[in-house]
């Protein structure tokens, strides 16, 4: 059963559109990410299903109730804040307490189940200490705290690791899967993070200028991107785009692009001829031999590979993974090649959808994918 | 090193030339009536004496102007945070049409003279069957009082991250609850602070004292005792400096306990509280 359901949900500020018509299902127990570049409307969203924010038209539904007029409080969510929003007048077993307090919870009971919160989260010691005094991991897991400790229907995450260091951050996200299949609870977390997003979620919504691009399990977001935006916003380094033209020739496509061609072979219903656009993940080039004539611009070494970016006759950059063993020096003539059947197809514009036939390129994402896929249209 | 010295020397003279009045007044209060006017003048009493403090509280009408200011400043102070705090809340919290204009419009009343302000006031409150009451200067001070107050509320409300709040309403407050319990505890120093000026404020003010009140009932000190002790033919010094002193007396008191939470309402709205 869908525990979340937004449906033609639109919400304006003004003459301003953050969210336009958006529709999520989203199921019990799930892990879903909205992941987007900042002002996409994944953080409205999330305070729309909140209810700090209320949406202009469509309806929200959590359960089997639609919440459109139903207050933050009794909605049955609980939000983790990018900003923590700890009180900094309560000491850290205050704030934990105070969403009981506001629930009648009598004081008796509402000590014990802050002990217990603390002790799942570590912060039995600290239950005296003011926000202030503790570090920024510790404040994080009193947010979390607050969260967990009155057991909601939904979690609500807005960006909540993106304050914390490199290495605290890898930390609490794997605290956070754990947590999730501990309490098996319904999560929609905000990010602009992709590498959050694509660990974490069983599905990741990804927003551009309030609008859902798509709306899929993580491999099937990265392995068959629905459109442009999603292919280059996902993957570090970011898949290659090069803007060419589509010619068909008896059922076979081929794409044009100055210096190069590539046999796209057959393409959806929604192939047309003229401007298209391909991309080409790094891993889908060999740089080393092939028809493509270039200059080595740039070398990144990250130990495992080296990410190489490559400089066609025209201007054009393409960026690829060669292994360690091979370094290519500034300047020098390379060759490169494109695997035909890891490239994708994109209709002209900035969000041109995929034109690829099949789902996937490759190996088919994972049946859970597909199952969910199903289960929700 | 030299300039250190220096500097010190030069702000200490300043001190004493700022304080010297201050203590002229506590040393003349204490002085006998004969000692006043010697010359050369004596730089402490020879004789101490609290005879001016006495004469003061059991042979004038002392006690009832201050009690009058008291009422008066208390009165208005309450009134001013209570009118601002809301106000400021609103300008900082709920968008609607003309926030912005109407913040400044209220400060546009700041900028007038209160000169051109008091006729048409006193007007309004002789018309209102206000005039020679108490509640005429409060109405009067929380119009001078009410903008500055809304304003300096205004940057530490600002300084109150949204997201308390919200996280207050999702933890299950109402609005109003979420507004008690995280708002205010937050805005304490800014509304301290605010409240200080505005008892300051209505403590010290005359101009409107003077103008809108002329009963002895309703006198408040300020007006009370300059009525009271100088008229045209004499001055009565040393009641006035024990006057003085004791009019100084309470904002001493209040001053020295609350003073840090003034200079940061000063310094509010470039840095958060």
């Amino acid at each position: 059963m869908a525990d979340v359901v937004l449906s033609n949900v639109h919400k304006k500020f003004g003459t301003f559109t953050a969210v336009e018509d958006l529709n999520l299902d989203i199921q019990q127990g799930e892990f879903i990410s909205l992941l987007g570049p900042s002002g996409c409307g994944k953080t409205t969203t999330l305070r729309m299903l909140a209810g700090l924010e209320f949406p202009t038209s469509g309806e929200i539904r959590i359960g089997d109730r639609v919440v459109n007029d139903v207050p933050p409080g009794d909605r049955d969510i609980a939000m983790v804040f990018q900003s923590y929003a700890l009180y900094p007048h309560m000491s850290v077993g205050q704030n934990i307490a105070y969403p009981l307090k506001k629930r009648r919870v009598p004081k008796t009971e509402r000590a014990g189940m802050v002990a217990k919160t603390a002790e799942m989260l570590q912060l039995t010691p600290l239950l005296h200490r003011k926000p202030k005094e503790l570090s920024g991991g510790q404040q994080q897991r009193v947010a979390l705290g607050r969260a967990l400790v009155r057991d909601p229907k939904v979690f609500l995450l807005d960006e909540p690791l993106s304050n914390l260091d490199a290495k605290l951050r890898g930390y609490m996200r794997a605290e956070l899967i754990e947590l999730h299949q501990r309490l098996g609870r319904t999560m929609v977390y905000v990010t602009h993070d992709q590498l959050e997003a694509m660990t974490m979620s069983d599905r990741i919504a990804v927003m551009e200028g309030g609008k859902l691009q798509q709306f899929a399990p993580p491999q099937e977001v990265y392995r068959a991107p629905a459109n442009r935006f999603v292919a280059s916003f996902i993957g570090t380094p970011g898949m290659n785009i090069v803007d060419g033209s589509l010619h068909e020739d008896a059922g076979r496509w081929t794409f044009t692009a100055p210096g190069f061609s590539v046999d796209a072979g057959q393409l959806g219903p929604d192939a047309r001829p003229g401007p298209a656009a391909m991309g080409i993940r790094p891993e889908g080039l060999t740089i080393g031999s092939g028809p493509i004539q270039g200059i080595t611009q740039l070398v990144e070494q990250t130990g495992h590979e080296n990410i190489t970016v490559v400089r066609l006759e025209d201007g054009l950059r393409m960026t690829g993974r060669t292994a360690p063993d091979r370094l290519w020096r500034t300047g020098e003539p390379v060759q490169l090649s494109i695997d035909a059947r890891q490239a994708h197809f994109f209709a002209e514009g900035p969000t041109g959808k995929r034109l690829n036939r099949d789902v996937c390129t490759m190996d088919a994402p994972g049946s859970n994918g597909t199952s969910l896929k199903e289960a929700t249209s | 090193m030299l300039r250190k010295i220096a500097f010190n020397l030069f702000a200490w003279s300043i001190v004493l030339m700022v304080a010297f009045p201050l203590f002229w007044m506590l040393v003349t209060s204490v002085k006998p009536q004969f000692e006043l006017f010697r010359r050369p003048p004596t730089i402490l009493p020879e004789t101490w004496t609290f005879e001016h403090y006495w004469k003061l509280l059991s042979d004038t009408n002392f006690l009832g102007y201050f009690w009058n200011s008291v009422i008066l400043s208390t009165t208005t102070t309450i009134v001013v945070v209570a009118i601002a705090t809301v106000g400021a809340y609103s300008l900082v919290r709920f968008r609607y049409k003309g926030r912005e204009s109407l913040a400044f419009l209220v400060l546009f009343t700041y900028l007038l003279p209160s000169v051109v302000l008091i006729l048409p006031l006193y007007l309004m409150l002789v018309q209102l069957g206000l005039s020679n009451t108490i509640t005429s200067l409060v109405i009067a001070y929380t119009t001078f009082a009410l903008p500055y107050a809304l304003w300096l509320l205004r940057s530490f409300m600002a300084g109150i991250p949204e997201d308390l709040e919200s996280a207050a309403l999702v933890d299950g407050a109402s609005r109003l609850g979420a507004f008690w319990d995280i708002i205010l505890p937050q805005l304490l120093p800014g509304i301290i602070s605010t409240a200080l000026f505005t008892f300051i404020l209505s403590w010290n003010e005359y101009l409107y004292a003077l103008v809108l009140v002329n009963s002895d009932d309703a006198r408040p000190l300020t007006t009370g005792v300059m009525n009271m002790l100088i008229s045209s033919f004499n001055i009565e010094w040393s009641l006035l400096m024990a006057a003085s002193v004791m009019m100084s007396v309470p904002l001493i008191i209040v001053f020295a306990f609350l003073q840090s939470y003034l200079t940061r309402g000063f310094g509010a709205g470039g840095v958060k509280g």
